[in-house]
């Protein structure tokens, strides 16, 4: 798009066919990209409370550790990093999938945003097998709530998290069985709001994942 | 650049940053290492929210509130930790 001296366009943006599409003449007016929120706006009122709810519990957890910051480094060596790591690149390849499908499907591939779909399921599969795991593994060592300061909001947080994950994942299998039955496909909206849920689980487990494993 | 592209550019980005997060905390205690951490948080957060959720193309408000979030949370995080140091 040519400009001139003063800024504003000289021409309008014409497609292959040569018909002005609507967000280009928009673009031309505004001198921006037309901004978009994806997904449903309830969808992100809920997000929003969520994120409130897992940033408190974070912040307590973090409290908590400032009062007590020997019991907190002492307890959390009985913690795998190792796994901890697993768990992140587990949710997050499940996270790229998810957004590979809903690319996918806005180009009405939807047998192809099934499978991708699919593939995120398998990958936050991969999450629920290491946390249960985890779990039975501190379990048996006598690591439960009860056990001290750490353990109760370690408990707390990662099952609260633990929840989402589940909730989540249900979401993921009942869109790639509308995807797979190929029925309102054109449901973008209802779509990117179950993907939308799923990137908000990432985005929890990123600031959860350094202060229950990483930091001393 | 496709879409597909740079989702998975994303995804390598937050393997990384994923990997280099444990290296830090590997590294020892202290402070700046934290600050690191929570930097490298901040880094993944941003991926997640202008990446896979395509919030670099929405009202600047959402694109605040979602990137707002992990600023706010980490930075009150390194507060309790700065605090500790003092306790």
């Amino acid at each position: 798009m040519s400009t001139s001296p003063d800024g504003m366009a000289t021409h309008d943006c014409m497609d292959a066919g040569g018909r002005a599409t609507q967000e280009a003449k928009a673009e031309v007016i505004f001198q921006r990209p037309v901004r978009h929120l994806p997904g449903d706006l309830a969808m992100w009122f809920f997000i929003l409370a969520e994120l409130t709810v897992f940033a408190l519990l974070i912040v307590t957890f973090a409290v908590a550790q400032a009062l007590q910051p020997a019991l907190f480094h002492a307890s959390r060596a009985a913690l795998d990093s190792s796994i901890g790591l697993a768990l992140t690149l587990s949710l997050l390849t499940a996270g790229l999938f998810a957004a590979l499908a809903q690319e996918q499907l806005r180009r009405a591939r939807s047998r192809r945003g099934a499978w991708l779909l699919l593939a995120a399921l398998l990958a936050a599969s991969v999450y629920v097998w290491l946390k249960l795991a985890e779990y039975g593994h501190l379990a048996a060592q006598g690591l439960g709530m009860e056990h001290n300061n750490f353990f109760t909001l370690y408990w707390i947080l990662t099952g609260f998290h633990f929840l989402h994950v589940l909730l989540g994942m249900l979401i993921l299998a009942w869109l790639a069985l509308r995807c797979w039955r190929r029925s309102q496909v054109a449901d973008d909206a209802a779509l990117e709001s179950g993907v939308l849920y799923w990137h908000m689980v990432d985005l929890i487990w990123v600031l959860l994942f350094p202060l229950v494993y990483v930091l001393n | 650049m496709a879409t597909s592209r740079l989702l998975i550019l994303c995804w390598l980005g937050l393997v990384a940053l994923s990997i280099t997060s444990v290296q830090l905390g590997n590294a020892g205690a202290g402070l700046l290492l934290a600050a690191a951490v929570l930097l490298v948080a901040l880094g993944k957060a941003w991926l997640i929210a202008d990446g896979f959720m395509h919030l670099r193309h929405a009202p600047p408000l959402w694109r605040g509130l979602l990137l707002g979030w992990p600023l706010v949370v980490g930075g009150l995080v390194l507060l309790t930790l700065w605090l500790q140091r003092g306790v």
